[in-house]
């Protein structure tokens, strides 16, 4: 390069990543006890609080603590590990390799500041709302909405920060750890606010605009993509600056770094539906969601052969350095788990895997031995240099190393060993083979002891890194805090970002890349015969395009190495291969297939009394534990739906009004889809389902009462709240807005309603002869009146609502329609589908 | 706007003599190699690819699969068949009298009904039948009805129970303060519910002596 060179001499702003880091050790710790507290809760359910009462000796009384229960503190242990220790390492990790691979200082030390302070107190602020019941009840996105705001503007804090110091930096060409970070910033925004969309009723509650399916589609495409974008890209990055670093070796191979870059960037976003297999999802969805994870496979194994081969010639290192140990372990651990993510998407895998332990083991192969390995490694190489000394004990980072990898492979065997039999017990059928042999609460108490192991993995994970905490603790203060200096030169502004958008969107790579992204898309929405033609024109212009490459492979490389150049076209081309995916799953079920994806089903509408029954559900985060989706598999149906009806899996119209859709994704207890049943006779409102009012009442007192061996908590509290009925009428205000079609009420109607199937409720439970320990003087009509009041008939009134629906039945059996593959399918088949409904007997 | 460079450079000449290539550019010291992709990691990224067009093909052309739709409705009709089938012999094989004095009186049958029984009916109809919670000094009622008070508001002979058992309430009955007894032939199978009824005859001697 032919530069006029002007030397400066640059400090690095270290400080940033010292506090980034110290960070996520401290929340780390903090996430992964919360983590330990709630496995043993699955074990114990008195890990709620009950337990004080005999380590107290009795000074506590109690059936445990509200804010310690396994449905508030799943979220803030997810929470706390993806975006305050994952979030605050990558945060680490990106502030010091962009520096330095830039040549530049970050932009702004205000910013910077900003950026650490506002995420740190957007943390508290979770670790206080969360156990305190205030949630949106979607998982990984569960902060309250104007948390969701303050994320939103540190996170744009962040992105400003890092691209001023990419448009001012001394080095022109981007490495491809800054593709990795790149494609961070700009996903997860998108993913973020997309799936944060929705309208307040209160300062501390709102509603997501979606709801039912395409909640769930939307929250999947966000769900699989933090995944992918949060965990995994930036650590990504980090591993290509840091390895390299580590190892002193060159990376393995640049063009694998270009081929996995981008085939990860534009595969990844589409393989959300994965989440929803064997459900009634479209099952052009489910087909997309399956088989882009399957092509996944590679791109992802692309990242851990760039890792593991970059190790080749400094394979001895192995044995000497804690950072390599680390660093190898969590590259395979990333392999592995990036093997057993395609698997668990193949839909017959995914039968037996979802809603069980297996998912859990597998994200914790991701999360524990990927980024927590990733994350040590990080930190114990770069502690020595943030402070200029030597790590303070090798020796004690070998013990973190050895506790850590037996604490990973305990946790997950147990998992799969949890996950494989609980899910086989449930599939299997009695000798008569009509009826299933085991009762869900047989499946879990056969799986007692992996639980207990998982805790005991889990707690040598934790202790493992308390070392990695004192390490870096006692590494510090024997050294110095330090900002690197370095000579650099001035790369002037006209000798980089030289590249037009004409030059870098107007050329034969993107030409056929993106004709073929066009003509694939018209393969899968066309209808027959015209779809075969897109097919053909793809496949003919694939052949076209490898043989330009192979004649004009220079013209192409060239282009592409112009394009690492210039970072706003680069970022824009990532923008676009990140946006294609999500666009083409959400917006045909959005805006042209709403009405047609009920599937024959169409929800009853929520009465008031139930709307706020199901708010208690969210807030007590129910779904952490129960799904509401009978998936079409047999033992599904066999399980879950009711007698005589064959096509009783959870059709979509079921949920249409769900916001947030509420399916769930494990299956601690039992689905709940079909729990409720027909209005009872003589009463106006109340219903009555599967179970009665009674049961209801006597199970969320203690469980044990009702389903002996359950390991689900008390909810005493539940008889001591109060139902909101005064936020109802501005809930309900709010759903009209996202289209749930609630008839007319005036303020006083709505809760007149709410307080008329309250009494209901409670009279009915009154008569069955209640018993509230807590209100021992209370009988008769003050008992009914108490009752009314209480969270407990409203949560009662949902449960016994759940899978209202009344049927409708479109003339004709389905219509083709556009954007809808499977209406052409249905369309040209024969229809010989028999009677859905048999005779019971 | 400076045109790229076609001047042949370092990692030419090595491409052409089969040379690992080292690209001379350094990033704060990091190099890179430019080796080739390795083969079994393209063919299993092709693979990949054409396994999407094949399956896709295969389901949307070929008519290869079934829908869900279809799958599980063959499946649930199949067998809803064989459990009318199962039904229908032993109702064939149980009369009143059959369930009462053979049925109940044989140890291994009534210990099969009472395991079935304490899995699932005992939150309703208490492990003693009285439907009553006996917590310290209050007896608390249960949701169902009891089954040793000799009232069966159904009917109590003993096909009358097994009927009930499997098919739960009657639709249109009012239910016990609005609660009704869900249709336990969907979970369990008519030996099974035979089996229940059995053990509850023998729990109530002095009606089915």
């Amino acid at each position: 390069m032919n530069l006029t060179k002007t030397n400066t001499t640059i400090t690095y702003d270290d400080t940033a990543v010292r506090q980034f880091m110290i960070a996520s050790i401290i929340w780390g710790i903090v996430g992964m006890l919360v983590g330990v507290i709630i496995a043993t809760q699955l074990s114990w359910w008195q890990m709620n609080g009950k337990f004080l009462e005999t380590i107290t000796f009795g000074l506590f009384q109690g059936e445990g603590l509200s804010y310690l229960t396994f449905g508030r503190l799943r979220p803030l242990h997810t929470n706390a590990v993806i975006f305050a220790f994952v979030g605050n390492m990558m945060f680490a990790g990106v502030y010091y390799s962009t520096q330095r691979l830039c040549k530049a200082r970050m932009a702004s030390d205000k910013l910077s500041r900003l950026h650490f302070w506002g995420w740190q107190t957007i943390i508290v602020a979770a670790a206080i709302t969360l156990p305190a019941g205030l949630t949106r009840g979607k998982e990984y996105a569960e902060l309250i909405w104007p948390i969701n705001i303050a994320v939103a503007l540190i996170w744009v804090v962040f992105a400003i920060n890092f691209f001023l110091t990419i448009a001012k930096r001394n080095e022109p060409s981007l490495y491809v750890a800054l593709w990795f970070y790149i494609a961070t910033i700009i996903t997860i925004a998108m993913l973020y606010i997309v799936n944060h969309l929705s309208i307040p009723t209160s300062w501390i509650h709102s509603y997501p605009i979606f709801g039912g399916l395409q909640d769930g589609l939307v929250q999947w495409w966000y769900g699989h993509n933090a995944v992918a974008f949060f965990l995994t890209t930036p650590i990504l990055g980090i591993m290509y600056y840091f390895l390299p670093k580590a190892a002193n070796r060159p990376v393995y191979s640049y063009r694998l770094s270009i081929i996995h870059f981008w085939s990860l960037v534009f595969i990844y976003i589409w393989a959300g539906p994965h989440h929803l297999l064997n459900t009634d999802l479209p099952r052009w969805l489910q087909m997309l969601g399956m088989l882009f994870s399957l092509m996944l496979w590679a791109p992802s194994w692309g990242g851990m052969l760039n890792g593991l081969l970059t190790l080749r010639g400094a394979w001895a290192k192995l044995r000497t350095d804690p950072v390599i140990k680390f660093f190898v372990a969590g590259i395979t651990f990333y392999g592995m788990s990036t093997f057993e993510g395609p698997l668990l998407s193949i839909r017959a895998v995914n039968a037996i895997s979802h809603y069980t332990d297996w998912t859990i083991g597998h994200v914790h192969s991701g999360a524990l031995g990927w980024n927590g390995f990733m994350a040590a490694g990080l930190f114990y190489w770069l502690a020595p240099r943030l402070w200029k000394t030597k790590l303070w004990s090798t020796a004690l980072a070998n013990m973190h190393f050895w506790i850590g990898l037996v604490g990973i492979l305990i946790y997950v065997a147990a998992m799969w060993t949890a996950g494989i039999s609980q899910a086989l017990m449930l599939n299997e059928l009695a000798p008569s083979g009509t009826t299933l042999k085991y009762e869900f609460i047989d499946t879990l108490k056969s799986i007692h002891v992996e639980y207990f192991l998982r805790s005991f993995g889990g707690l040598l994970y934790l202790i493992g890194f308390i070392l990695c905490g004192v390490n870096v603790l006692m590494t510090a203060r024997s050294g110095v805090a330090t900002n690197d200096s370095v000579e650099v030169a001035v790369v002037p502004r006209e000798k980089k970002d030289t590249m037009r958008w004409g030059e870098s969107l107007v050329n034969d790579p993107l030409a056929y890349i993106f004709l073929g992204i066009i003509l694939v898309c018209l393969w899968f929405f066309l209808p027959a015969h015209a779809n075969l033609g897109a097919l053909a024109a793809a496949v003919l212009l694939a052949i076209k395009a490898v043989r330009s490459f192979q004649t004009k492979k220079e013209h192409w490389v060239n282009w592409h190495e112009r394009l690492v150049d210039n970072y706003l076209p680069f970022t824009l081309l990532v923008f676009v291969s990140v946006a294609i995916g999500g666009a083409l799953q959400i917006i045909p079920s959005l805006v042209v297939n709403r009405d047609k994806n009920i599937e024959g089903r169409l929800q009853e509408l929520y009465t008031p009394l139930e709307l706020a029954g199901r708010d208690i559900y969210v807030s007590e985060g129910c779904y952490n534990c129960h799904s509401q989706a009978i998936r079409t598999l047999k033992p599904d149906v066999m399980r879950y739906g009711r007698n005589g009806i064959a096509d009783d899996y959870s059709h979509l119209g079921e949920s249409l009004y769900d916001h947030p859709y509420q399916w769930g994704s494990k299956r601690t207890g039992p689905d709940l889809a079909r729990e409720g049943g027909a209005i009872v006779k003589d009463t106006k409102l109340m219903r009555s389902g599967r179970r009665d009012n009674v049961w209801h009442f006597n199970h969320f007192l203690n469980p044990r009462e009702t389903s002996k061996g359950s390991n689900m908590p008390n909810y005493p509290w539940l008889f001591e709240s109060k139902t909101d009925f005064k936020a109802l009428p501005k809930k309900i205000a709010v759903q009209q807005k996202i289209g749930v079609p609630w008839p007319a009420m005036s303020k006083d109607e709505i809760e007149q309603s709410a307080r008329e199937q309250a009494m209901e409720i409670a009279d009915s439970l009154v008569k069955g002869g209640v018993y509230l320990a807590a209100k021992p003087d209370l009988s008769g009509d003050a008992l009914r009146n108490y009752l009314s009041e209480q969270q407990v008939v409203a949560l009662i009134a949902y449960m016994q609502k759940l899978g209202a629906y009344r049927e409708v039945k479109p003339e004709g059996g389905k219509q083709p329609s556009p954007l809808d593959p499977d209406s052409y399918r249905a369309a040209a088949m024969p229809i010989d589908t028999p009677a859905a409904q048999i005779k019971a007997h | 706007m400076s045109e790229p460079s076609t001047e042949p450079k370092r990692g030419h000449f090595a491409e052409k003599k089969g040379e690992v290539i080292l690209r001379e550019h350094e990033f704060d010291g990091i190099q890179e190699y430019d080796q080739k992709l390795p083969n079994w990691w393209l063919f299993t990224f092709y693979g990949a690819i054409v396994w999407f067009v094949v399956y896709w093909f295969l389901y949307y052309q070929a008519h290869h699969f079934r829908s869900d739709h279809d799958r599980i409705v063959a499946e649930m009709t199949e067998i809803h068949q064989k459990k009318n089938q199962e039904l229908e012999a032993t109702l064939a094989s149980l009369t009143d009298d059959v369930l009462a004095k053979t049925w109940a009186k044989d140890p291994a049958i009534v210990a099969a009904g009472e395991a079935t029984y304490a899995a699932n009916c005992v939150a309703c109809h208490g492990a003693d039948l009285s439907a009553v919670m006996v917590a310290g000094e209050m007896k608390i009622p249960l949701p169902g009805r009891a089954l040793n008070d000799g009232v069966w508001e159904y009917g109590g002979k003993p096909m009358d129970i097994f009927k009930l058992i499997n098919q739960g309430s009657p639709v249109d009955a009012t239910g016990l303060n609005g609660a009704k007894m869900q249709a336990w032939g969907q979970m369990l199978s008519p030996k099974q519910v035979a089996e229940v009824t059995a053990y509850i005859i023998a729990q109530n001697p002095k009606e089915f002596p």
